[in-house]
């Protein structure tokens, strides 16, 4: 149901590269999302209230957006004044909705590699649950380094109007995180036929097996939906690094891990099944995609 | 003597602002950041490659400038282990136009987001912002996601694409994608015409009057106009001394320059020091940005610095009208907007796809021993990346960004870019202006 009223935001962060911010801010459609959002509060912009009023009288809101890793570490991270915890809690306490955007807010992410014990997502340190909270019934995570606008914005949407937002165990939305990177994928036809990608800035080959791509094993539609509306990491032939997964980011990116040098087998798919199809389909010798996909010669 | 305490706010993040008072002017003054990441430390002992990954997160709004001076550090750190890494002129065009979507988009979003609202606020205190209301800021925001798409065409997302490895860049776009990327530059550069140029690229780069600017209504007008209103055209001045270490279209070479005599510069004069902060002293420190100095003084880096060092007509009216007064250091930014555009252009018009993309090292980076510098000309300055690998582990990384050059702390006897900008104010609205001029990114500046 659309509500007749705008939903009001807060925008808050923890320890952060603002990423989340400025991937937010590349969203296509704003004026649509103003016509239904009114942004109290957003550090990096110029906006009606600032966050030292909305604390020293916090009254009931709808969206606490929060960007960052959460830490009650001080020493690690202090705005206004305050630490982290007398920022959050105040707001947390009066939020509807609390949307945490980016890895970092969701899991920690890459700055929680500097503690560990004391530098976490809100609900979870890494994959275990239990982060800056324990439990809390209104946290969606929208992880991503950074988070995709759409996933942002339309999330928000949906649950402004109150519809049914269908969350996995990570606490991210299904229809954004049931896809895999790997879905739409342009080199997909040399997944299927394991040939490799022989170096980097090529058209041709596919960057699972040496180049350390993680889209096979990355809960996210970047390649459905597209960044920036036009293209995404593995359009411009780079490795997927697997951004919107807990344990990002993961030690030597840029390199496939291997047990007995064989590749980890694609998200949810047996060893068996998977060694088995791949070692068929490496048998045959596919000439067509041996060769250049744009073969100037004719 | 009386002191106060301030935080600026919309830097990207927030400072804390201690000023000393005597007779009602700033008799010195103290920036203070708090929030520091660590990426330095995190990236000890990890394999060199993460470093692209890594170092592109130091920042949202300069991502690919991190990115591209990492891997140039790493081919750095080749070249002196005697492999020498040669790039095709497509990866380097390609480097380049990425490097520029990011700069031409900081300069339309600081100026639009940032510049004219902050002046709106000082031309009349009851102005509550125009974010997510006002056509003008809907019309920036679209032309900024334009730009990046533009950019995203060839490094595949903004932020955080991770477009380059050593020896060039990773996508091998088709002519028809570059077509694509000429038409969404042309909108950019219609909005820039209409909206805050007031003139068409060709005539607005051709001017050398500040008075050529002034003849038609924009938002660049609207903001000189309202910058001289409030003397911002001769507050904010800091040492006159300007800085370019990285490669530009616009001049040849690593330049310095005092006033307006231009000479070469070298990165080997450049010193970092732990002064004042936490890491140096734990206690007595108060800040955890580290201050950056070319042979022992400060200089300015940034769009006002390339412009002074490229000898370009218009900033060079202004510089002389107006020295490096805040309405200076802003207009330059602007300016240079206009010139990366047409350089952009150019670039996309001329880009050969049909050369390689990537002519990867031969050795195997995990016998890699070395030490390699990265410089690039970021969005805000001169951007380093120093990088100390051993059996391909990172053993030291070291990260001076421009912000750190603008706006870390000096002494008393030597004052930082910044401080000496705000000495002598005698109203906090205009410090936090001038504070502002110098386009503040919190997060690079502490990484």
């Amino acid at each position: 149901m659309k509500p007749n009223r705008k939903s009001t935001v807060i925008w808050i962060q923890g320890i952060t590269c603002n990423g989340n911010s400025h991937s937010f801010l590349n969203y296509s459609n704003m004026a649509l999302f103003a016509a239904s959002f009114e942004m109290l509060y957003h550090p990096l912009l110029f906006t009606a209230h600032t966050l030292e009023s909305l604390l020293e009288k916090p009254e009931a809101f709808d969206f606490l957006i929060v960007e960052g890793a959460f830490t009650k570490e001080a020493r690690y991270l202090q705005r206004f004044g305050r630490s982290f915890p007398e920022i959050l809690e105040p707001l947390a306490n009066k939020a509807r909705f609390i949307v945490c955007v980016g890895s970092c807010a969701s899991f920690g992410g890459m700055f929680r590699l500097r503690d560990p014990q004391k530098i976490s997502g809100a609900l979870f340190n890494a994959k275990e649950k239990g982060g800056y909270w324990e439990e809390k019934s209104n946290v969606v995570n929208i992880p991503g380094c950074p988070a995709h606008p759409r996933w942002i914005a339309e999330t928000m949407m949906a649950l402004r109007e109150e519809k049914t937002v269908l969350l996995d165990e990570c606490l991210r939305p299904k229809e954004i995180f049931a896809y895999l990177a790997h879905h739409g994928c342009l080199r997909n036809e040399y997944f299927e036929w394991k040939v490799d990608c022989k170096q980097l800035g090529e058209k041709e080959g596919c960057m699972f097996y040496e180049h350390g791509c993680l889209g096979p094993n990355t809960h996210a539609n970047c390649n459905k939906i597209l960044w920036n509306d036009i293209s995404s990491k593995t359009r411009a032939g780079s490795p997927c690094l697997g951004c919107t997964e807990f344990d990002f980011p993961r030690r030597a990116l840029y390199e496939t891990h291997k047990n007995m040098s064989l590749p980890q087998t694609p998200y949810g798919i047996s060893k068996r099944a998977y060694y088995t199809l791949a070692g068929v389909a490496k048998s045959f010798k596919i000439e067509r995609l041996e060769k250049k996909l744009i073969d100037e010669d004719h | 003597m009386k002191i106060t305490k301030e935080i600026i706010e919309r830097i990207e993040g927030e400072a804390a602002l201690e000023v000393e008072w005597e007779d009602e002017k700033i008799a010195f003054a103290k920036l203070k950041f708090f929030n520091y990441r660590g990426i330095e430390e995190i990236l000890r002992k990890r394999p060199l490659y993460d470093a692209l990954a890594f170092t592109p997160r130091v920042c949202g709004i300069c991502s690919h400038s991190h990115a591209l001076a990492c891997v140039r550090a790493i081919e750095a750190c080749f070249e002196h282990a005697q492999e020498a890494v040669s790039l095709s002129q497509k990866a380097r065009d390609i480097r380049e136009i990425a490097l520029n979507a990011e700069k031409i988009h900081n300069h339309i979003k600081w100026y639009f987001f940032s510049v004219l609202p902050e002046l709106e606020k000082i031309d009349n205190p009851s102005y509550r912002g125009e974010a997510f209301k006002k056509p003008r800021w809907f019309l920036a925001q679209h032309a900024i996601t334009e730009t990046l798409k533009m950019g995203a065409i060839f490094s595949g997302q903004w932020p955080h694409g991770s477009f380059v490895a050593p020896g060039g860049v990773t996508c091998a776009p088709v002519s028809l994608d570059v077509l694509n990327a000429r038409g969404i530059l042309e909108k950019v550069i219609a909005f820039c015409e209409e909206t805050l140029f007031g003139f068409s690229l060709e005539e607005f780069t051709g001017f050398d009057s500040a008075v050529q600017v002034m003849a038609s209504p924009s938002a660049l007008s609207w903001g000189i106009d309202t910058m001289i209103r409030h003397e911002f055209d001769r507050l904010g001045r800091s040492h006159d001394r300007f800085l370019a270490l990285g490669d530009s279209f616009l001049y040849e070479g690593a330049l310095k320059s005092a006033k307006t005599t231009v000479l070469p510069a070298d990165i080997k004069y450049v010193s970092e020091s732990l002064a004042h902060t936490f890491f140096e002293n734990p206690t007595e420190g108060y800040t955890y940005s580290k201050t950056a100095m070319y042979k022992k003084s400060f200089f300015e880096v940034g769009p006002m610095a390339r412009m002074m060092v490229a000898k370009e007509g218009l900033i060079r009216d202004f510089h002389r009208r107006f020295k490096d007064a805040a309405l200076t250091r802003v207009t330059a930014r602007v300016v240079e907007c206009a010139h990366l555009l047409v350089q952009t252009k150019r670039l996309l018009e001329d880009l050969d796809i049909h050369e390689v993309s990537l002519i990867p090292p031969k050795r195997n980076v995990h016998e890699l021993s070395a030490e390699g510098v990265g410089v690039v000309e970021a969005p805000r300055g001169s951007l380093i990346h120093t990088i100390n690998v051993r059996h391909g582990v990172i053993e030291h990384y070291d990260i001076i960004t421009p912000t750190v050059w603008n706006l870390g702390n000096g002494e008393r006897d030597n004052l930082s870019v910044v401080q000496k900008a705000l000495v002598g104010l005698d109203s906090l609205t205009k410090t936090d202006f001038i504070v502002k001029s110098f386009d503040v990114c919190s997060v690079c500046t502490t990484q």
